[in-house]
């Protein structure tokens, strides 16, 4: 038999009288509840301490002496079986999820959407288990605690986006004209958890003063995670930066309309800016500096002369355009963004050989909230019969913001070759753009801008434009 | 068999002088019971980061508490969708997680930054506006990817606060200080 001896004994009871305080008090502190959640993070890697509900009861320990024990065993005891009823209430909200109908109404129907969206139930809850015990008080779950959660079917939310404008230009055969921007009526919904729809809807006036009314993006997105987000619609071809900053809605322009190198395509456009198909777009999982990806398949741009540009419905071939990007957004330098774009399609034009045609883009962004810096430059590659056709083109636009008050320069290029298979028409432009963006409240702002268009063989172009755009 | 005793006594009273140092009462519980520290919490108002109590995070720089909040990322490293709370407009806690945080100084900023974001596919969901300190813990106790910020001295244990560049509310270098 093992024994201990007098002197060893003494030892022991002079340790338990010294560090008894240091077992008792942290447990009776007066900051008891606040101190016991606040020293939770200073357990690295600890999660399973938080996750845990057992780590989320407190252990009352106001008790000592020789029913010690019989209590440590007593609350282990509780823990356990409150460990097994979490896992049958959990058990049962999995049944009673997969049981209930979509358009199921009542508790069905916010217990599946609680589980999907992410809130806790009430019993499985931390917070809640705590509230049996009476250190917290109990936590009703409501629809209110989170806001997309669809109660029912799926909510849909509208914004509008609209500018009124003045043009005075003296290109020949122009007045000048009062007019209506687009009126851009915005759509999204979120489906669940990982589903969600936008929209883009566009009424606007032509030459003609007849309203048109587009479909310009419409989108089924599922995001997986940070890593895959996949779209399936008409979406923005992800070339450059611009496209996919701005859409449609003038409103966040600085300036009254868009570098002529990403004009849309009804507005004699030369890049495919709307495609038809599938993009995928994400984070690339540990890489430096923010990367991101994008890659995109759609039906690319109609080349037939006289057909609307947009290929929603019908693909004049077979071929699918590609497009494959990456850009950076280090976290070091907010504001940064840097990148690089491929896109390539086959263009094909009755009685003339087809054009194989690859865009190269690359951009260097910084916005913050007082200063924006764009700078876009973008080649464009056309193969026909042997040939090959360059066009250049680039826009460079800084802008700084006085409280309300917003200058800005913008210059723009493109020089397209006289004998360019497809957009010959285009020629050179280039010329400066200066102006100021005034924001009259948070949803209103007007812009005065100044173009100066230089243009081959033709004469220069000089426009002045003031633009109210609002969002709605 | 005297020598097996003693040894087992010695062992004994190691183990016993042992406990209180693998005690809850860890390092960072002691600073934050200190009353002086509370105090300069208190004076101060540091502004504490918190997160649901299963969210495993324990400490976030402020570059990344950025991308956080400005919906740069959109799920946590367990993927758990990320639910990004704020108080509402012209709360000083709003003000200053704008300022420190967003690296805005101008309300409508964050307002315009949400909408552009949301027009441009980036997120579908703007932050959800609390009006209270209670509404705000009630959510991020609630919600299981959430975020959100309270007065350090506002916490309670529904929720967990994390640490901001490896510090605390009441750490001396600690940023996240109410204006």
């Amino acid at each position: 038999m093992l024994s201990i001896n007098r002197k060893t004994f003494r030892i022991v009871l002079s340790c338990l009288v010294f560090f008894a305080p240091s077992y008792l008090l942290p447990e009776t502190t007066v900051h008891g509840q606040a101190k016991t959640e606040l020293a939770q993070p200073a357990k690295p890697g600890d999660s399973s301490t938080q996750t845990g509900s057992t780590a989320a009861i407190p252990v009352p320990s106001t008790t000592t002496g020789p029913t010690d024990d019989s209590d440590k065993e007593t609350i282990r005891q509780m823990l356990r079986r409150i460990e097994d009823l979490e896992g049958r209430i959990r058990e049962l909200e999995a049944r009673q999820a997969q049981t209930a109908a979509p358009t199921g109404t009542g508790t069905a129907t916010a217990q599946q959407n609680a589980a999907t969206e992410g809130i806790d139930s009430p019993a499985a809850s931390p917070t809640n288990t705590n509230g049996g015990q009476g250190a917290i008080p109990p936590v009703a779950i409501t629809h209110d605690d989170h806001q997309d959660l669809p109660n029912g079917p799926p909510r849909l939310q509208i914004q509008g986006f609209a500018d009124v404008n003045f043009r005075a230009t003296n290109e020949k055969g122009r007045n000048n004209s009062f007019f209506l921007g687009q009126l851009d009526l915005f759509l999204t919904s979120r489906l669940s958890e990982k589903f969600s729809v936008l929209s883009e809807l566009i009424l606007e006036a032509g030459e003609d003063n007849a309203f048109t009314f587009e479909i310009h993006r419409l989108l089924l997105k599922y995001s997986r995670n940070e890593y895959f987000n996949l779209s399936a619609g008409r979406y923005h071809t992800s070339i450059g930066y611009y496209n996919t900053a701005f859409h449609h809605g003038s409103f966040f322009q600085t300036t009254a309309n868009r570098p002529f190198l990403f004009a849309f395509e009804s507005r004699g456009g030369i890049l495919p800016l709307h495609n038809v198909g599938l993009s995928l777009t994400g984070r690339i999982p540990s890489a430096p500096l923010g990367l991101r990806y994008v890659a995109e398949i759609g039906n690319g741009r109609a080349a037939r002369p006289g057909a609307r540009p947009v290929q929603t419905v019908v693909d004049e071939n077979n071929g699918k355009s590609f497009n494959l990007g990456i850009f950076a957004r280090p976290r070091q330098v907010p504001g940064l963004q840097t990148g690089f774009s491929v896109y390539h399609d086959r263009l094909t034009r009755p009685g003339v050989p087809t054009v194989d045609q690859t865009i190269m883009a690359g951009h260097l962004i910084y916005v913050n909230d007082r200063t924006e810096l764009l700078n876009e430059a973008i080649v464009f590659r056309h193969a026909q019969a042997g040939r090959i056709f360059y066009i250049p083109g680039f826009y460079t636009q800084f802008s700084r913001r006085f409280d309300n008050l917003r200058p800005f320069f913008r210059y723009q290029y493109v020089n397209v070759p006289g004998d360019d298979p497809i957009y010959r028409a285009v020629g050179r432009r280039n010329g400066p753009s200066v102006g100021v963006r005034y924001d009259l409240s948070d949803f209103v702002n007007f812009k005065a801008q100044y173009d100066h268009t230089g243009r081959r063989r033709l004469s220069a172009l000089d426009e002045l434009i003031l633009q109210l755009s609002f969002t709605f | 068999m005297f020598r097996a005793n003693r040894i087992l006594n010695i062992l004994l009273i190691l183990m016993l002088m042992s406990v209180p140092i693998l005690a809850p009462a860890n390092a960072v519980e002691e600073r934050l019971l200190s009353p002086s520290l509370l105090l300069r919490t208190l004076q101060r108002g540091d502004l504490a980061i918190i997160v649901h109590k299963s969210n495993p995070v324990q400490n976030l720089s402020m570059a990344e508490l950025r991308e956080y909040f400005l919906a740069e990322r959109s799920h946590w490293s367990t993927q758990q969708k990320i639910r990004v709370a704020m108080r509402e407009p012209g709360s000083p806690e709003r003000e200053a997680v704008l300022r420190l945080i967003c690296g805005m100084k101008r309300d409508q900023d964050f307002t315009t930054y949400f909408l552009r974001a949301k027009f441009s596919e980036q997120v579908v969901d703007e932050p959800r506006s609390l009006d209270s300190t209670p509404n705000m813990i009630r959510f991020v106790a609630n919600v299981s990817g959430a975020i959100g910020y309270v007065r350090a001295d506002e916490v309670d244990p529904s929720v967990r606060v994390i640490r901001v560049d490896n510090l605390l509310p009441g750490d001396p270098d600690y940023k996240l200080v109410l204006p």
